[in-house]
């Protein structure tokens, strides 16, 4: 586990260089050291007062198996969101109006959030993670890494 | 609600399951990894189908009616808080989708003219108007999490 900075919420307080045993926060690029950084250290995320540092971590647990007859439904229910945005794409194809072009494609992307949202609580939260390396074996996808 | 089996999902069902999967290898900072499973989303991304708002409309109220109710007492049964969760934002987002349907389609173009659309990246969440808003109303991100809908050029 090493620190990373989100350089967007740094408040340029710079107490992480206060506490970091090593120097792994006083960078010229604004990014952590990770060289420097020591594993699971956390000084300077705790001393950021705008949580602008947080820990990457290398591992993660395997996720709560869900019920299997829930996750299904989850499953069909992202099988649903993900034909309404491929016809929505279809209609933002064919549409010539400004606005129903606009709002096919707002549409389109809904679609798409919410059925990412439908896949992760059907069981395939992380790339790490059981389901995930099942399906892998089933498309033949094993060369994509964890 | 018919249960779906990992082996019958669709192809564009994988491309949303894939681009979750490259959005969740970001947040763990692993771009390598992001980059493969983007590529592999948009390889099996589809955009089928000759349905109009009218025909998406009605399957949204038909999902209303009938799937969210059906999921929601199964995870009630099994206090599957989590799957809970994604069915109040889903409800409530897919509610927001049929009304910007039903305005345009009673006010047409006029509706969205000197407007724009902001989508809420965590849970899809619609918005038109001239301005991000400054929370979302369903899932209380910040306004930091919304983008403004691009259209496509033709």
């Amino acid at each position: 586990m090493y620190a990373s900075r989100n350089i967007s919420l740094c408040t340029k307080d710079c107490l992480c260089l206060f506490v970091c045993p090593t120097g792994a926060t006083d960078t010229e690029n604004g990014q952590i050291d990770r060289e420097k950084c020591i594993d699971g250290c956390r000084k300077c995320v705790d001393a950021c007062p705008s949580h602008a540092i947080s820990l990457v971590f290398e591992e993660y647990p395997e996720p709560i198996p869900g019920d299997a007859d829930l996750s299904g439904m989850m499953l069909g229910l992202l099988q649903k969101k993900s034909s309404l945005e491929a016809a929505a794409s279809a209609l933002a194809g064919e549409k010539t109006d400004p606005g129903a072009v606009k709002l096919a494609e707002a549409l389109r992307r809904s679609f798409r959030i919410v059925g990412e949202d439908c896949a992760r609580e059907a069981g395939f939260l992380l790339p790490q993670c059981d389901p995930v390396r099942k399906l892998k074996e089933v498309l033949d996808l094993t060369d994509i890494g964890e | 609600m018919e249960k779906v089996k990992t082996e019958k999902l669709s192809r564009n069902a994988l491309s949303v399951l894939f681009s979750n999967l490259a959005k969740a290898s970001e947040k763990q900072q692993k771009y390598e990894l992001q980059e493969s499973w983007s590529r592999l989303s948009e390889n099996y991304r589809e955009s089928t189908g000759d349905a109009d708002f009218p025909d998406i409309r009605e399957e949204l109220v038909r999902s209303l009616a009938e799937d969210y109710p059906e999921i929601r007492k199964k995870a009630q049964s099994l206090s599957d808080r989590g799957v809970l969760r994604a069915l109040v934002w889903g409800e409530k987002v897919t509610t927001i989708q049929k009304s910007l349907i039903d305005r345009y389609l009673s006010k047409g173009e006029s509706l969205l003219e000197g407007k724009d659309i902001f989508i809420c990246e965590a849970c899809g969440f619609l918005y038109a108007g001239t301005e991000t808003p400054a929370l979302c109303p369903v899932c209380k991100a910040p306004s930091s999490r919304f983008s403004k809908i691009q259209v496509p050029a033709k």
